[in-house]
């Protein structure tokens, strides 16, 4: 072909993404500048929001092959490990190294906070079918409320992939925003006498006890919900390293290095999941309000509870506690202290309410345990099956 | 009603009764296992004078205070009202 200066300049402008840019790709550029702006100025879960937003804005550069669902592109590669399971189940791993079960274990009663904190998913799961979404697509809307980033992606790509971008960014976005969202829910459920009760100091924990636990949640746990397996197994191998101390580098490079590649990959595709045909639609907005409500009904089943629990226990436990029974951990905890602390300075409710708080993981764990064993879909296994045998035969013809 | 939004009901109904039933099994697990391995209060340690305190909190925040006393009291087995931090030597 001949190459004249014109027709070279038409073809290198049409190889530019301007060529190739819509409304829909401009609006969610502006979305992603709005995630970096909120993560880098605003601080709101900057860890997350920002490669998150990073990768919105790669995934919608046009022709740039940035997008979860461009085969062979980058970030294509990455979602992999979301769409087969992966990385969750690997923040969890991170999770467990950094997570100091102790005060759950001085208090077990305090589980039941982060039990009645799941009320939370459920009536936002009730929510979410009244305005139209199915039950699978509901319950992925709906695990929001357990205020678990992990377990929230993990759940949406199982039970509605199509939906994951926006469920992650609501996940994200209103675990950041919990200081905010939950003091006044604490203090309207709440009486100044009752946020000034003062709890009895937790009783230290024999290090062989830390040791077994794990390992019998695992068991008992995993028997009753099989389908909870990768997370909670993960996050419980996690704390073994931990609390064994005869892993130190394992536990070193599970709550350190590890944690922080799998947040970056995990985000990276996350981000690259929002383009403008999965993110610009009614649902979206919907899933943003729905996200909401299951943090306040989460918020207010756990403070709930544990007044139902103060009252029982003839005023042993403060209500404020119950808020932590959400898995944002520890922020929520830190909310408890910080609400506590406005009553009186001498109220000292953090060690208190990080049982409740680190109950809230596996509670939520356990949630998405039973929606997998409810909607879970039995073919995904066999075709994890299938894409290892794939891979062990490409591995032997290699070798050969 | 909608047969949608009665299974939706029926779903939750179910789903926090088996997480309940789970953490209440969960619960009673605990206490049994630290009622069989009780804890032990590890040997004393001599304090030395390297270990006394040398800056004072008045400039570290509140929260840091809040945390470390937490972290004391749950250490020392005493409630935190039973003990004051007069001094942080940070590293």
């Amino acid at each position: 072909m001949e190459l004249t200066f014109g027709n070279a300049a038409t073809k290198i402008i049409g190889s530019t993404g301007f060529s190739s840019l819509t409304l829909g790709d401009g609006t969610m550029i502006l979305v992603a500048c709005v995630l970096l702006y909120l993560a880098i100025w605003k601080k709101f879960e900057p860890l997350l929001l920002l490669p998150i937003g990073f990768g919105c804005l790669l995934a919608n550069l046009p022709l740039s092959m940035m997008a979860s669902t461009d085969s062979g592109g980058l970030l294509n590669f990455f979602y992999q490990g979301v769409k087969h399971e992966i990385l969750p189940p690997l923040v969890f791993l991170g999770v467990g190294a950094l997570t100091d079960f102790g005060p759950l274990l001085a208090n077990p009663s305090t589980l039941l906070l982060g039990a009645a904190a799941q009320i939370g998913v459920y009536t936002t799961l009730v929510g979410a079918v009244f305005l139209g979404f199915n039950l699978k697509e509901a319950s992925a809307i709906g695990i929001i409320g357990g205020a678990d980033g992990p377990t929230s992606i993990f759940i949406a790509s199982k039970l509605a992939p199509h939906l994951l971008a926006p469920i992650a960014v609501a996940a994200y976005s209103y675990m950041s925003l919990v200081p905010l969202i939950q003091p006044p829910i604490m203090r309207w459920l709440t009486t100044a006498e009752e946020r000034k009760i003062k709890m009895e100091q937790l009783k230290p924990i024999s290090q062989t006890v830390k040791i077994i636990f794990p390992v019998v949640v695992t068991i008992v746990c995993c028997l009753m919900l099989p389908g909870v397996t990768p997370l909670l197994g993960m996050l419980m191998l996690g704390n073994l390293f931990r609390e064994s101390g005869v892993t130190a580098r394992l536990h070193e490079t599970a709550e350190t290095h590890l944690i922080n590649i799998v947040t970056i990959l995990l985000a990276l595709a996350v981000g690259s999941s929002m383009t403008a045909d999965s993110f610009l639609r009614l649902e979206t907005i919907k899933i943003i309000i729905l996200g909401l409500l299951a943090f306040c009904m989460a918020t207010a089943g756990g403070v709930i509870f544990a007044k139902i629990m103060s009252k029982l226990s003839g005023g042993k436990i403060n209500p404020l506690i119950g808020s932590a029974g959400v898995s944002a951990v520890p922020m929520a905890a830190r909310v408890s202290q910080k609400v506590g602390a406005e009553e009186d300075q001498s109220n000292f409710l953090l060690m208190h309410a990080m049982g409740p708080n680190v109950a809230g993981v596996i509670g939520s764990a356990v949630a998405a345990g039973v929606f997998i064993s409810l909607f879970g879909d039995p073919t995904v296994v066999s075709n994890h099956a299938e894409i290892s045998t794939n891979v062990v035969s490409t591995i032997s013809a290699l070798s050969k | 009603m909608d047969p949608t939004v009665t299974t939706s009901l029926t779903v939750s109904l179910i789903a926090i009764s088996v997480i309940f039933t789970v953490l209440i099994v969960l619960i009673y697990t605990i206490k049994l296992l630290v009622r069989l391995i009780p804890y032990e209060e590890p040997p004393a340690q001599k304090i030395t004078s390297a270990a006394l305190p040398k800056t004072s909190p008045s400039n570290i925040s509140p929260d840091i205070i809040s945390a470390i006393t937490s972290v004391m009291a749950t250490h020392l087995g005493k409630s935190p009202q039973e003990f004051h931090i007069t001094q942080i030597n940070p590293k």
